[in-house]
């Protein structure tokens, strides 16, 4: 058994010395088809299933190149509405890759994704056995393997013709296109319209296999323009850290991750090498994050097999624990960034027809005929038989169903949840006994209620993980789990690099991987960090990839003011948050609540950010022993009233009891004071049937007044109460501005009972 | 500190007022909500209730001065209190001059109450903050409740911020009027809702028990809205019996030879109505009088050169007056024809509105209606009306003989800023010579 806990030994050594970066090999590949073939490192099938890869994405880019003059044969006229964002020039590097992958390994793509999604799918949908294909087509009439392959091909193609055109029966039910494609069947995680986005979510899901023990690999591809992104250094970084590989792990086994750069050499219509960055070959940023420079190299992707060789040596030492690796294959894209540019403002005709010259499916096919392995008859048959597959998967998709348009919030969330834990993952062992959580009189604070959550639900189900800054050995800034480290095994319970977006990010991956990461933030304020990761990927990928994958991910963020943070770490940013489609929303307010909303959350299969009070962390309440569940969007009537309503949530809840109290106690009035608990979903109706009794409401909050969701309940009561009102519904929150240091000017930022008071009595 | 009393500005483009009436002395205690003194605006007589309670300390403005609306005219405060050096408002002519208490911002007066028994139009928003009156405010949850209980909610007192109605106003206001006791049928209750009938304001025709022929019947008895031409008829004689001193004088005439002579005018196919002759007469004889056919405003008096006939028309939904213009240089041949046309437009409802005015001298003519005697409203502007009756036969002496003759009575109505009793003597007996006067019709139909 690994040690858990590591006390820092480190001596000061200021001996001089040199650090040598290394050497990263560019283009060493010397071989061709021929010497391939004699080598036996590739057979005659496989070269022409590479070929094939290739012209199945040209005449896919082809087509939509044509679609939009209207000139493709098969559908004249035809009015395709969407990105134009076509890979041609870049076959090599998609099919060389993906032609490595095997059905289990994983990829994710880009907003220029088609190359590898076809590909992706093409490699898998050949190595499948007769009873995948028959399920892949059961429409085909045939049972021969062969043909079966054929009719999953077509299906392939229809399927992501049928995305590109939003219909019912593409891969994401129309919900994604073109730049958000993903088939979870084969292993595909998702293309990404963020630069960078989906990099966080390839390393998750390499430490999801990691974790999982499974022989497969991540490929992440992205483009060199998301390699000047923050999110894709994170992300290097993160893939790089040595606790996976050192004394702390529990495996010593790196990430099975291979980052493919698709270097084109334009972001957008900029050059990223000579000019917006400082180094003329992206492999080169792999010698900032590990002292073996993620085994980078330089591959020549108009050579796709260049590309398949790197590739394999890349999985090679993935598989041996020796990942990441870092792969920049230098290609071209012959189109623009999409249709609408023109390319000659930015480069010349001449720099374009010299990659046109070394065009990857030429120089394929020209080593295909001189080794033999078809001959041009073949060869016209194997593209004549891609140009039809393509047309027939196109007709079939433009006259395919559109999604209705009711339908159009359709798998904004899931209502599954975690009911059963599988057996393989039920049974958990301890590296050392579980933290002690001590109840006094039945009581325990908000923290250790958390805390209990925590070990009740890893002790629950294997797949629970947790990780983020300083919570293994320090236990957190707030020490709620502290202990878990000891008990649950660094395999479990790590740290991390401050990588918000990272952080935010690999649990998506872990997620779809199929474990259930709870991740912490520190302050709320950081989640601002990584609010792409949260708001654009795990709030939308159930949605955009139409209900193929889930994101069963805990964000929790400790929030809130009071404490002289000042304005970087005080805020309480949960309006924004419910603001975000696809993602739910916690606030408790109660340990009894943070303990059984924490365990429902862990359980649920939506994303959820789940928001502690670092105020509530130390108050004390009585928590039940055991397994039990509060449930998600349940509004709690804490207080029953009759002649106002109390509607708030998090430290607000706690303000509005003690206005109660007043309020009773001086005039006599009863106020009903309802804990939303929830925000997003809500329960209006709750809510609702508190002030259709009372006819009077306030609505409570420490978010800050301008955007606050107490306006969006505001103007909910209003619209579906109206006739039950009595008076105008009242806000509280904090003021409109940003959290002050000082004591004076904190107290008067912050909402008082006071002002709950004052409220109450304008309306009463 | 006393409280200023402030002229209200009762209306929008009101800028004087004068006060009619105290209904405080100086020393009388006072509460809110007390009628402080009643002002006479351009439209009518409101009352101005105080917002503050203690003592009517000075009164600053004698009923009858004329001061700029805003003005102080009067202090409450403590008995005792010492005013602030404040001297009374200037009288407002011939200009109003400056706001006399522009600081002072306690408003006086609450909502405007009009002395009659008519409801008050609804207050419209006033320019000056210290007489705004109360806008009307019901919560949402008030309102849906008196809407469910079927009353009007306009009478309420609210007690809610800003005087809202809050649901409580309602319930105590329905306890108090002993709406839980009535008992309702469910049929008149919607019926009511329906056609918005305030339950309170049926009256049960057994008592407590409200049913569907009660509601119907307030429904019967609601208030419509007058016509437009209702309105018009109404405000244009108030006017003239407001501003125009009436008096009357009648005079019987003997109209049986004219009668006998427009029967033979018939016979040879000439149809002169009883009107034309009478128009004829008016018309000759407002040439000899032209005092009788003048106009004043009250400051100076006009003569109209032109007589312009107005022949009142009785229409079903109310009344006309078609003008014959030019009536002075018409034969009788041409009045006949020109009121007959007019009577048709009007009939049709197709005057034009220059076919309606101008007139200079107006007759009224309810002979055809059977009546002994009647009294007219002068038309607007114009200093006379003749009022004509109904020929009737009645005993007279005549030549030391009592016969039976056609007589009918004409009362003329004038304006005694232009017209006095003798000349309106002279003048009715000038028309009546006229129409007894057999040689002059001949003449005029030969």
């Amino acid at each position: 058994m690994a040690k858990t806990a590591h006390l820092s030994d480190m001596r000061p050594q200021f001996e001089p010395f040199v650090i040598d970066c290394g050497k990263i090999p560019a283009f060493q590949y010397k071989g061709n088809l021929k010497k391939e073939l004699a080598a036996k490192t590739i057979t005659k099938l496989e070269a022409v299933n590479l070929l094939e890869d290739m012209l199945v994405i040209r005449e896919f880019e082809e087509m939509i190149v044509k679609l939009r003059s209207g000139a493709y044969e098969p559908l004249p006229g035809y009015n395709y509405r969407g990105p134009t964002h076509v890979s041609i020039g870049q076959e090599g590097c998609a099919a060389g890759a993906c032609c490595q992958l095997t059905l289990d390994d994983k990829i994710t793509s880009t907003h220029r994704g088609h190359g590898e999604s076809l590909a992706k799918g093409t490699v898998a949908i050949r190595a499948m056995s007769v009873e995948q294909l028959k399920a892949r087509v059961p429409w085909s009439k045939s049972s021969q393997r062969e043909d079966l392959i054929e009719d999953a091909l077509e299906e392939h193609l229809y399927k992501t013709i049928g995305e590109l055109f939003g219909k019912d029966d593409g891969y994401c039910k129309g919900r994604g296109g073109s730049m958000h494609i993903a088939d979870f069947t084969v292993g595909h995680l998702g293309a990404n319209a963020i630069v960078g986005g989906g990099t966080p979510i390839a390393t998750g899901a390499a430490m999801g296999l990691r974790y999982l023990r499974k022989d497969a690999v991540v490929a992440c591809f992205a483009g060199d323009g998301a390699f000047n992104n923050g999110v894709a250094m994170e992300a290097m970084n993160w893939a790089s850290q040595q606790q996976f590989t050192n004394h702390y792990a529990e495996r010593k086994h790196g990430l099975p991750l291979i980052f493919v750069v698709i270097n084109n050499h334009y972001g957008m219509t900029h050059r990223t090498d000579d000019e917006v960055t400082g180094i003329e070959r992206v492999a080169r940023r792999a010698a900032g994050f590990s002292d073996g420079n993620m085994h980078a190299e330089v591959v020549n992707g108009m050579d796709a097999l260049a590309t398949r060789e790197a590739m394999r040596r890349a999985i090679e030492l993935c598989k041996k624990g020796q990942g990441p690796v870092f792969l920049d294959v230098d290609c071209y894209r012959y189109f623009g960034h999409s249709l609408s540019d023109p390319r000659m403002e930015y480069r010349t005709k001449e720099e374009e027809a010299s990659w046109k010259a070394v065009d990857p499916i030429e120089n394929l096919k020209a080593q295909i005929l001189a080794a033999k392995v078809l001959d041009k008859d073949g060869l016209a048959a194997l593209e004549k038989r891609c140009r039809d597959r393509n047309g027939r998967a196109a007709k079939r998709a433009s006259e395919a169903a559109d999604p209705p348009a009711t339908d159009v919030l359709k798998y904004m969330y899931t209502d599954t949840k975690c009911e059963v834990v599988p057996a393989e993952y039920s049974k958990v062992t301890t590296h050392a006994a579980l933290p002690e959580i001590k109840r006094v009189n039945g009581e325990l604070s908000y923290k250790d209620a958390l805390k209990e959550a925590f070990v009740e639900e890893m002790m629950r189900d294997k797949r629970v993980i947790f990780y983020g800054e300083d919570v293994a050995d320090y236990g957190g800034a707030f020490k709620v789990t502290k202990g878990l480290l000891e008990a649950f095994g660094r395999d479990r319970v790590f740290n991390t690099p401050i990588s918000e977006a990272c952080i935010c990010g690999t649990a998506i991956g872990l997620a779809m991987i199929g474990l259930r990461p709870v991740i912490e933030l520190m302050y709320f304020d950081f989640a601002l960090m990584s609010s792409d990761q949260i708001s654009n990927q795990a709030a939308k990928w159930h949605y955009m990839s139409g209900a193929q994958t889930e994101v069963p991910a805990v964000y929790r963020v400790s929030a809130g003011a009071g404490k002289g943070y000042g304005g970087q770490h005080s805020q309480m940013l949960e309006s924004m948050f419910c603001h975000i489609p696809g993602l739910y929303v916690i606030v408790p307010s109660t340990p009894a609540d943070a303990k059984g909303l924490l365990k429902s959350a862990i359980r649920d299969n939506n994303p959820i950010m789940f928001v502690e009070s670092q105020g509530l962390y130390g108050n004390k309440g009585p928590v039940p022993e055991g397994d039990y569940l509060v449930p998600i969007g349940v509004a709690n009537v804490v207080r029953e009233g009759s002649d106002i309503t109390f509607v708030a949530w998090g430290p607000a809840v706690h303000d509005c009891i003690k206005a109660a109290d007043k309020l009773k106690a001086d005039k006599g009035v009863s106020a009903e004071v309802i804990d939303l608990r929830s925000l997003v979903p809500l329960d209006m109706e709750t809510v609702l049937r508190s002030v259709q009794k009372t006819g009077r409401c306030v609505v409570a909050s420490h978010t800050i007044h301008i955007g606050s969701y107490t306006a969006e309940i505001a103007s909910t009561i209003q619209d579906e109460a109206f006739d039950y009102l009595d008076a105008p519904v009242k806000r509280v929150g904090a003021k409109n501005g940003i959290a002050p240091q000082s004591h004076i000017l904190e107290a008067a930022f912050l909402p008082s009972v006071n002002d709950i008071i004052n409220a109450a009595n304008s309306i009463l | 500190m006393p409280n200023p009393i402030i002229m209200p500005k009762f209306g929008q483009m009101t800028e004087e007022s004068s006060i009619v009436e105290w209904k405080k002395k100086e020393g009388d205690k006072v509460a809110k909500g007390d009628v402080l003194f009643t002002v006479e605006t351009d439209k009518s007589v409101m009352e101005a209730e105080s917002f503050f309670e203690g003592t009517l300390l000075k009164i600053l403005v004698q009923p009858g001065v004329n001061v700029p609306v805003s003005s102080t005219v009067g202090w409450v405060g403590t008995a005792g209190e010492a005013l602030p050096a404040v001297e009374a408002p200037k009288p407002a002519a011939p200009k109003p001059s400056a706001v006399a208490q522009p600081a002072a911002p306690a408003p006086v007066v609450a909502t405007p109450t009009v002395t009659t028994n008519v409801p008050a139009p609804r207050p419209v928003a006033v320019a000056a903050p210290v007489c705004a009156p109360k806008l009307f405010r019901i919560s949402p949850r008030a309102a849906a409740f008196a809407k469910h209980a079927v009353v009007d909610p306009m009478p309420i007192r609210g007690t809610g911020p800003e005087g809202r109605i809050v649901e409580k106003d309602v319930k105590d206001y329905l306890a108090a009027k002993g709406y839980d006791k009535l008992r309702i049928s469910p049929a008149a209750k919607n019926l009511a809702a329906k056609e918005n009938v305030c339950l309170l304001s049926v009256q049960p025709s057994e008592a407590g028990r409200i049913s569907v022929a009660d509601v119907e019947r307030a429904l019967a008895e609601r208030p419509k809205p007058m016509s437009k031409m209702r309105q018009v008829i109404g405000q244009r004689l108030t006017q003239s019996i407001v501003t125009q001193p009436h008096f009357f004088v009648t005079v019987s005439v003997d109209m049986t030879d004219l009668i006998a002579l427009r029967a033979k005018l018939k016979e040879q196919g000439a149809p002169y109505t009883v009107t034309d002759f009478i128009s004829q007469a008016v018309v000759l004889t407002l040439q000899e009088f032209p005092e009788v056919n003048s106009t004043t405003d009250g400051k100076s008096i006009r003569w109209n050169s032109r007589v312009h006939l107005g022949v009142a028309v009785s229409l079903e939904q109310g009344l006309v007056v078609p003008v014959i213009r030019g009536a002075d240089e018409l034969t009788l041949a041409e009045i006949n024809a020109a009121s007959k046309a007019l009577a048709e437009k009007a009939r049709a409802g197709k005057l034009a509105p220059n076919e309606m005015s101008g007139s200079t001298f107006t007759i009224s003519n309810m002979g055809m209606l059977n009546v002994e005697n009647f009294t007219a409203i002068i038309n607007t502007g114009e200093a006379a009306i003749l009022a004509v009756s109904s020929t009737l036969p009645q005993p007279v002496v005549r030549d030391g003989k009592v016969v039976v003759r056609q007589i009918m009575k004409m009362t003329l109505s004038s304006d005694h800023r232009i017209v006095d009793g003798a000349m309106a003597a002279k003048f009715i007996n000038a028309i009546k010579a006229k129409l007894e006067d057999s040689e002059l019709w001949k003449r005029l139909t030969s």
